[in-house]
């Protein structure tokens, strides 16, 4: 399978700060590949490098076969870039924004109308064409944003965390682009914290944490291979809540989370579980509302690997010293 | 991927530079920074230091041009860059398709050109209104122009400072700015100028181009007007070389 991304040993220091510690990976051509990880992990940074925005401290991207050090100007015709605020140009209209970016990376003047045309009403803005972006709303930002990055209809696009912030239609609409720019052949590059958004769209995905590439697989093997993530999640009456504690102590609990108003008690053996559940539930005088076995979300791998609680706070970054020049492997933040 | 010969790359990157240019012209020669430091501050300048001094009319223009031309140019880097960099729209210019000596001509041209129309602003006035003459016209065309990208090229290095605060490059390069001024033979001609502050003045850029002003407008100036025109070529291309070692600065710090 030929790579559309290569990296190899890509480390990046902020000063004496370490943002990504001499990461490994490949991204095949055609595939959406999700890049997971914390704030302060080293997403963005690892972004930033692949699509020439950042110089890299050590290390080596070939992208398509191409060193991106020596020339990068024919690469980076080749790439899409839609960054995680949408970086339009509010003084000038939505026409005149794509027209700019399509000279910018010399769309053949006879086709540039008709594509501008084009992506404006696939997402929606056709009608507000001539109106200046400084009256968009964030969504419209955005689509207009991922309209320009695709505009010369790139091989290679990097999204950085194309939905926070907008609302359940856009951040629809925005997938489902995703999904139709990957059937056309694009390699999609998608920069998230958002799980469930990789897990749907990516046929990959990386974890990165504190700099280091912690897990790469599909979502499905990933989740295969924390099994012991698996869960039963059970609801009581009366008074459900308040049996949390006696829960936790079955054999074979490893943690208990309250999901509402039901436990869902983490365990590597669900089966044997089960029945324990019903025992407590019986012996209590509790009726067994609802009774479920869940297999391992992404969400869970991602937590499991980053080494937070299942169950916690979602998404919040891990706090711990600044890994220092020289002192490889002890906890931090990267950028 | 294609690999285009060198003399396509060229045509690709020149039009390029002409969109980036286009692009800026659009979206900031109205704002309000850019009219303020770029269009009213040499007019408040000139009229500050001039009026009820006994000048001629032709004398007034010579200064005027070389004001215009001087503050104009070097305004739009200082504005314009750090803005862009706050807004993230800059990264979208340096992640094109295009080598950094492309974008930088492409800001250098966007100075160059809000300075030359405000000269052309302030030679309409001083020959319409106060009846002024130029002596050598096609010493005043090559005098703006070059003299426009050389001080637009010198307002672009306090753009590539690393930062994404406009206030940051504004109070340094305001400083340097009116520091030319009072040293550059503006205010107080060269030939009047003791050896110290005369030899002081040759530093400056500013000094050629006023000398270069009053060669074309007064029909005569202190050093040879070829000097002249040679220093604000030169000066033109040695300011880039600060403002491309930044950004490969910035590109390092992540800015």
């Amino acid at each position: 399978m030929n790579n559309a991304i290569q990296v190899q040993d890509l480390t990046k220091y902020y000063g004496d700060l370490l943002a990504v510690d001499h990461i490994n990976f490949t991204v095949h051509q055609g595939e959406v590949f999700g890049f997971l990880g914390p704030n302060g992990a080293g997403k963005t940074t690892t972004q930033r490098m692949l699509t020439t925005l950042l110089e890299p401290t050590e290390g080596r991207i070939v992208i398509r076969g191409h060193d991106l050090a020596r020339d990068p100007v024919p690469v980076k015709r080749q790439m899409g870039l839609v960054p995680e605020e949408s970086n339009v140009y509010t003084e000038l209209t939505a026409w005149e924004n794509l027209m700019f970016t399509a000279r910018l990376y010399l769309v053949p003047r006879d086709e540039r109308a008709a594509r501008a045309r084009e992506f404006l009403e696939t997402f929606g803005l056709w009608k507000k064409r001539d109106v200046k972006v400084e009256n968009f709303s964030k969504g419209m930002r955005r689509r207009l944003s991922i309209a320009m990055a695709i505009i010369h209809k790139p091989t290679l696009l990097f999204l950085d965390e194309p939905t926070p912030g907008l609302d359940a239609q856009s951040a629809r609409a925005i997938r489902d682009l995703i999904r139709r720019l990957n059937a056309g052949g694009t390699t999609v590059f998608l920069t998230t914290h958002q799980i469930e958004e990789a897990n749907q769209l990516c046929d990959r995905v990386a974890i990165i944490d504190h700099g280091q590439i912690a897990a790469i697989d599909t979502p499905e093997r990933l989740k295969e291979a924390f099994r012991r993530v698996q869960s039963v999640e059970v609801a009581l009456e009366p008074d459900g809540a308040a049996h949390g504690e006696p829960l936790a102590a079955l054999p074979g609990v490893t943690t208990k989370v309250k999901m509402g108003d039901k436990w869902r008690l983490y365990t590597d053996d669900p089966s044997a579980l089960l029945p324990l559940v019903m025992n407590y539930a019986q012996s209590q005088g509790l009726r067994v509302v609802s009774l479920n076995t869940l297999s391992p979300s992404l969400e869970d791998v991602f937590l499991e690997i980053t080494g937070q609680q299942v169950g916690a706070v979602r998404h919040k970054t891990q706090e711990g010293k600044p890994r220092r020049r020289g002192r490889r492997g002890q906890m931090g933040g990267g950028r | 991927m294609k690999d285009n010969g060198w003399l396509q790359r060229l045509q690709d990157e020149l039009a390029q530079a002409w969109t980036v240019t286009v692009k800026d012209m659009k979206a900031y020669y109205l704002r309000p920074g850019m009219i303020m430091f770029g269009f009213l501050m040499p007019f408040f300048m000139f009229f500050s230091f001039s009026v009820k001094r006994e000048m001629a009319a032709a004398q007034g223009v010579a200064r005027l041009l070389a004001l215009t031309t001087f503050f104009t140019a070097a305004a739009a880097g200082p504005f314009i860059i750090p803005l862009e960099r706050r807004l993230g729209t800059y990264d979208r210019l340096l992640a094109a398709p295009m080598s950094l000596l492309t974008l930088l001509l492409g800001k250098t041209a966007v100075g160059a050109f809000f300075a030359i129309g405000v000269s052309a602003l302030a030679l309409v006035v001083g020959v319409g209104i106060f009846g002024a003459s130029v002596a050598q016209p096609w010493l005043l065309v090559a005098g703006i122009l070059l003299g426009s990208f050389s001080f637009s090229a010198l307002g672009l290095i306090f753009g590539s400072i690393p930062t994404r605060n406009p206030g940051d490059v504004q109070m340094p390069s305001t400083l340097l700015r009116w520091g030319l001024l009072f040293i550059s033979g503006v205010f107080v001609p060269l030939a009047e100028m003791g050896a110290i502050a005369r030899a002081v003045a040759y530093v400056s850029p500013l000094t050629y181009a006023q000398d270069l002003m009053n060669h074309a407008v007064l029909g005569g100036g202190l050093l040879s007007p070829w000097l002249n025109l040679g220093v604000l070529l030169v000066s033109g291309v040695l300011f880039l070389v600060p403002s491309v070692k930044m950004h490969q600065r910035s590109r390092r710090l992540g800015y």
